[in-house]
């Protein structure tokens, strides 16, 4: 893979723990099982800023 | 990318009806790409926190709070094997009540937990069928035994007094 995809596959492996944790969490939250609702809840809102700052570090990458 | 036609509009091209440049001007770059999908880790970022608050008012206590008894039918308009829908805790939560026999009596919330379409009491064949999907629950505990749900229905406890049937708490999933 070329180096300046990386970022793009980080993204794109972020945007998929987004979707897994936002599945558990409304699963969770239907089982009443609310500490797990924070929990991966919690994870959905850090994986955020660790998308923004994985942005910022790689928009500038060259081939 | 610099180009002579920035800053010059109308740019001088004879051209007023294809001025899409079609393989430049909708290109979404690897950079465009990027911000995209930071964008959707923001919105899902965002659209967790009311799940959150909603489950740490649960977990604070108010989740567990008994429900002003509701009374739901007389048991003399209730025959063994009928069933009825109801109201149960609020307004727009809908229930069903079953009556199994002479003295049982079981009631669930019916939004079918696969997509919370209405679920259903087919007399004839002893189950609880959700249409949509072909989910079937299981009458005496709640629990799917077929189609595409995974989670049983939640339970409404009742109690029977004065000849009515009374809607008393829901309850909680047992881990």
């Amino acid at each position: 893979m070329k180096f300046k995809f990386i970022g793009v596959a980080l993204l794109c492996a972020f945007l998929m723990m987004n979707i897994v944790f936002t599945q558990f969490m409304v699963h969770q939250f239907y089982y009443e099982n609310y500490i797990n609702v924070l929990i991966f809840g919690g994870l959905n809102i850090v994986v955020f800023p660790l998308a923004l700052y994985t942005y910022k570090k790689t928009k500038y990458e060259k081939a | 990318m610099p180009s002579d036609k920035n800053n010059k509009i109308p740019f001088n091209e004879d051209n007023y009806t294809h001025n899409i440049e079609r393989n430049n001007e909708r290109k979404l770059d690897r950079r465009g790409f990027m911000k995209t999908l930071v964008g959707a880790a923001g919105v899902f970022a965002i659209s967790s926190l009311p799940w959150g608050m909603v489950a740490a008012k649960e977990l604070m206590g108010l989740g567990e709070k008994e429900y002003p008894h509701k009374k739901i039918t007389d048991v003399s308009k209730l025959a063994i094997g009928d069933a009825m829908n109801f109201k149960f805790p609020g307004d727009h939560d809908d229930a069903i009540l079953i009556r199994l026999s002479e003295k049982k009596y079981v009631a669930y919330q019916n939004a079918c937990t696969h997509l919370r379409c209405p679920v259903f009491w087919v007399k004839e064949e002893g189950e609880m069928i959700c249409p949509c999907h072909h989910g079937k629950f299981d009458v005496e505990t709640g629990v799917p035994t077929a189609g595409p749900p995974r989670r049983p229905l939640p339970e409404i406890q009742v109690k029977v007094e004065n000849g009515a049937v009374y809607a008393v708490r829901v309850k909680r999933y047992e881990v």
